[in-house]
């Protein structure tokens, strides 16, 4: 699937700009994002490393046992048949990072999360329904509330910057909803 | 009010949850620091696993980008947003949102600064950019640290969810 996506978006973007005779900047665009893609990855280093360490603490004086009975319910209805009590509060973890609006965070804590479901997965080919829904749902949950808006609203003079906190909340809520329900669907299907 | 304690969470995010990871350990006896330093090495291979999976996507993305294609899509598409009813200045977010994080940033600003962030087309925008999350950048990097090679209806899932996102969030701020 990566390999349709990627090969389109690829091949479209250099079709186009020799049609545009926009070829140069595209040139410069290649060059420049592979070395912002290392220096993201270096900024990230740090704040992986520092979740990864406290979580590490965290799973083994069994603070993240008791995190995951007691958040169970909830995590019950999008994973019924995840019974790990890592895997889930990692999953917890990485949604409230998200809530709270820390993305890079929450980055940390999925990709921990999908670590842990493919070997759940027995680091098979095809995607297992939990990595599937996690991935989907994580997406849907990404900043319900839009610090990064508000404080460009501010800047901006807004009369009422946190005027949109409600609406983003709504939005966010009934994508988490549809988005699960999709899985749901999909599952079924196949 | 609940908007100020929120910032306060979500600024306070990291070291309330350190805090209390840190103090649990040090109640049950647990040498805090080799735990640390043991995940810590263990985030770091992590990092730097999921790094040819970022140059790959960020090559693909910031090309569509400096193509200009998505440019040529917005002239395309106005015309039926103007029929929608919808301001043709949320194209260009609609389009990037779904690869470009930081781009989007910046064209939200662009969008609030033209309209004014008070009018119905700069709340949707704010709505529309905090709702959604970057599609493709988002397989790619979760899927990178798996052994997966079919994502099955991930992908199907997340564009589906990402365009519910964005037509809530035009609903929505007609009536909030």
């Amino acid at each position: 699937m990566m390999n349709i996506v990627w090969a389109g978006i690829f091949l479209a973007s250099v079709f186009y700009s020799a049609f545009s005779a926009n070829l140069p900047a595209l040139s410069e665009a290649l060059t420049e994002s592979s070395s912002e893609a290392v220096e993201f990855v270096l900024g990230l280093c740090g704040i992986m490393a520092l979740w990864s360490g406290l979580m590490e603490i965290a799973e083994r004086t069994g603070l993240i046992n008791s995190l995951s009975k007691l958040l169970m319910p909830f995590t019950k209805i999008l994973f019924p048949n995840q019974r790990d009590p890592e895997t889930l509060s990692l999953i917890i973890m990485s949604f409230m990072a998200n809530i709270f609006g820390a993305g890079n965070s929450s980055t940390v804590f999925a990709l921990r999360t999908m670590e842990r479901l493919d070997a759940d997965n027995h680091h098979r080919p095809e995607a297992s329904n939990d990595m599937c829904t996690f991935a989907v749902v994580n997406m849907a949950f990404a900043p319900i509330f839009p610090v990064m808006a508000i404080q460009i609203r501010t800047e901006l003079g807004s009369d009422d910057p946190y005027s949109i906190v409600l609406p983003s909340v709504i939005t966010a809520a009934a994508t988490i909803f549809i988005s699960a329900a999709l899985c749901r669907y999909f599952e079924r299907r196949d | 009010m609940a908007a100020q304690i929120f910032s306060f969470l979500s600024a306070g995010f990291i070291p309330i949850m350190g805090g209390i990871i840190v103090l649990y350990g040090i109640i049950k006896k647990a040498p805090v620091y080799d735990y640390f330093i043991e995940g810590a090495k263990s985030g770091l291979k992590t990092a730097v696993e999921i790094l040819p999976f970022l140059i790959g996507i960020f090559i693909a993305v910031n090309g569509l980008t400096a193509s200009g294609i998505l440019n040529m899509l917005d002239h395309l598409l106005s015309p039926v947003l103007k029929l929608l009813g919808i301001p043709v200045q949320l194209l260009s977010l609609m389009l990037l949102r779904a690869i470009s994080g930081s781009g989007s940033l910046i064209i939200l600003q662009d969008i609030m600064e033209n309209v004014g962030p008070d009018s119905y087309a700069g709340r949707v925008a704010c709505v529309m950019t905090g709702g959604c999350e970057t599609v493709i950048y988002v397989l790619a990097l979760y899927f990178g640290v798996t052994h997966v090679k079919k994502m099955r209806h991930a992908l199907k899932g997340g564009l589906i969810g990402y365009l519910a996102g964005i037509v809530i969030s035009i609903i929505i701020c007609r009536f909030i």
